[in-house]
């Protein structure tokens, strides 16, 4: 268990006072997999966003978040736990900032971290993205693909421990979508990643062969719960 | 580096967003550019004309009216009171005059010359000159009449009647220097207070001879009059007040002097309730702008929280954005101003070389001050807006 990149027993959050997200199990060593595969409004962008410590979740028993051996907690700053190089996150909108060009996009986090880039690494993944002639050019000067391509560039520059998708190729189209998704299994593979992907379309992609994690939805008390599970143990649930 | 993040994206969203932010910064310069030459004509031409007043001795003189008996402690109370920069007794205006005064040689005379006396530390009197007993110095309007200069005699005529009969006392004095036009413009003679008082006591007094007028007298217990200089323009209303609480009347020599403190005053209240709202109104634009931008930029914000940027740095990207525009604003304003205020000084030429329109290194730094303030406070709405966006936003984005 110490050498898991993500540890995770109830973790959930509360929308509102008729829904719930729960991530009751889910154990990840370097270099895993796993689909987060459900319908849309199931919450799978809500269970990346926990698992990356982005969103502040509610108070359930036996709540355990850990990522790559840290107890992460909401005191904790976020670039403590959740810097380029322990969690990489390609988000389902692509979005850059917009008043930085590509090559600046990619190296913010890491720019941020105050870390330097490996650059055979940096060499590889831009080249691999094919982002190489757009460096400079402003993210309103390139397509929606090599946006969510510098995207992913920025996820991996730090080679992450943990990769978090969240269905990153869901605004592009079909050739593409394979395409990228190849380029990212490359490349996670390449940095050595353990993956979280959240999708409903894995079932056909790159990532069709891939362990999924399971999702149910239950009713308790007049709450409505959306529970992703490795493990098929009940889910134990106090609100409070 | 994590320091400079800041800074770094603050300039490069301002430069990516360059058309707002010239539209921000033209309007800074719109309200500062304006006030600053406002500030300007103000300082230049209520400054010049207030100059002119101080460097004419003759507009902090208060000029006794009537005749009073002021004895040695009225005399030295005032001229131990730091307002006062210098005060001397003076006979009746009756006798302060002589009826001709001519040069040695006799050709040229000046009638009903006035007599004004004189001691060290005269205002209307440049350098060290002191006149004693049997010394005048003359104004350069009598030195013209007579055609007299330092060093030369000039002879003085007082004359009386008694009983019918007309008597004159006469006397040569030595000139001792000139008083320029620019402080005193009318013929006169700049006596001292022992010749003065002997022309008082010849006209008053039949039992003396003309032959032996000036000789040495003691001095009376009290005098009729004095020459009052404040030692500022402010001091003449203070000393005015406190003269006529001892029902001593006084009235200054120059009328709009005070008039002219007064107008400065309200002027300078003027200007800054004027600048206050003008301040104000920029400032509350500017914090709605700056919420405005911080607005646009939500998602990027979130952006930044997501990929590890601490909430401290993500709130200095507004501040920094504020100072900058501020700073340039207020560049682009000198910019704007200094020509417009020299060409107006080339404009309205004053024969004196005074500007009409003038801007100090310190109106320069307080405004430059006022405006980085003003970028601070005005930026604080927008820094804790940023702190309320949270990562979760950038992934609902969707």
């Amino acid at each position: 268990m110490s050498d898991n990149v993500v540890h995770i027993r109830n973790l959930g959050i509360k929308l509102g006072s008729e829904f719930a997200v729960i991530i009751e199990a889910l154990d990840l060593t370097p270099g895993e997999v796993v689909v987060l595969d459900a319908e849309s409004g199931a919450g799978k962008s809500t269970a990346l966003g926990l698992i990356s410590g982005a969103i502040a979740p509610s108070s359930f028993n036996g709540s355990v978040h850990r990522l790559s051996g840290l107890d992460v907690h909401q005191d904790l700053p976020r670039n403590q736990f959740a810097g380029p190089d322990r969690v990489g996150f390609v988000l389902q909108t692509n979005v850059l900032m917009p008043y930085l060009n590509v090559i600046e996009n990619i190296q913010l986090p890491m720019r941020i971290a105050g870390l330097s880039p490996d650059a055979s690494w940096a060499d590889h993944l831009i080249g691999t993205l094919g982002l190489a002639p757009l460096e400079q050019r402003r993210p309103m000067h390139v397509s929606v693909g090599q946006r969510q391509r510098a995207a992913i560039a920025r996820a991996l520059l730090g080679k992450p421990e943990l990769l978090l998708l969240d269905e990153p190729v869901s605004a592009l189209d079909p050739a593409n979508s394979a395409q990228v998704e190849n380029l990212i299994q490359i490349l996670a593979q390449d940095a050595g990643c353990a993956v979280v992907l959240a999708s409903h379309q894995a079932f056909r992609g790159a990532f069709s062969d891939t362990r999924r994690a399971g999702h149910r939805s239950m009713n308790l008390e007049g709450v409505s719960y959306s529970v992703f599970s490795d493990d098929p143990s009940t889910m134990q649930e106090d609100a409070t | 580096m994590i320091q400079k993040l800041p800074l770094f994206l603050a300039t490069r969203e301002l430069r990516s967003d360059w058309l707002a932010s010239l539209c921000f910064i033209a309007a800074l310069v719109g309200v500062l550019a304006p006030l600053l030459i406002i500030l300007a004509l103000k300082n230049g031409v209520i400054g010049a004309m207030v100059g002119r007043l101080i460097e004419d001795p003759s507009n902090r003189e208060l000029i006794s009216v009537g005749a009073g008996t002021h004895d040695s402690t009225f005399f030295e109370t005032f001229t131990a009171r730091p307002d006062v920069a210098f005060m001397i007794p003076a006979t009746r205006s009756i006798n302060t005059s002589a009826d001709a005064v001519r040069n040695t040689a006799g050709r040229k005379v000046e009638r009903s010359v006035p007599l004004i006396p004189s001691a060290s530390g005269d205002p209307l009197i440049d350098g060290e000159v002191v006149v004693a007993p049997g010394q005048v110095i003359v104004s350069q309007t009598l030195a013209d009449t007579l055609g007299v200069g330092v060093g030369d005699a000039v002879e003085i005529l007082i004359g009386r009647n008694v009983d019918g009969r007309s008597e004159i006392a006469r006397t040569n004095l030595l000139v001792l220097g000139i008083v320029p036009k620019v402080r005193y413009g009318r013929a006169a003679i700049f006596i001292s207070l022992s010749d003065l008082l002997s022309v008082e006591r010849f006209r008053d007094d039949a039992k003396i001879e003309p032959d032996r007028w000036r000789d040495t007298q003691p001095d009376p217990p009290s005098y009729a009059s004095f020459r009052l200089y404040a030692a500022s323009l402010q001091d003449l209303e203070v000393l005015q007040r406190d003269l006529a609480e001892m029902s001593v009347r006084v009235r200054p020599r120059a009328e709009n002097a005070t008039l002219l403190l007064g107008f400065r005053k309200n002027l300078n209240i003027l200007y800054v309730a004027v600048a206050v709202l003008a301040v104000f109104g920029f400032w509350a634009a500017m914090a709605a702008n700056l919420r405005g931008m911080v607005e646009r930029q939500r998602i990027a914000f979130s952006l930044l929280d997501l990929i590890g940027l601490p909430q401290q740095a993500r709130s200095m990207i507004p501040i920094w954005q504020s100072l900058i525009l501020v700073s340039l604003g207020i560049l682009v304003t000198i910019l704007v101003v200094l020509p417009i205020t020299v060409a107006i000084n080339g404009f309205f030429q004053s024969a004196d070389g005074a500007f009409v329109a003038r801007l100090g290194f310190a109106d320069l730094g307080a405004t430059l001050v006022l405006g980085l303030l003003t970028a601070l406070t005005a930026s604080i709405w927008a820094a804790s807006a940023v702190c309320e966006i949270t990562p979760d936003e950038v992934l609902r984005h969707a």
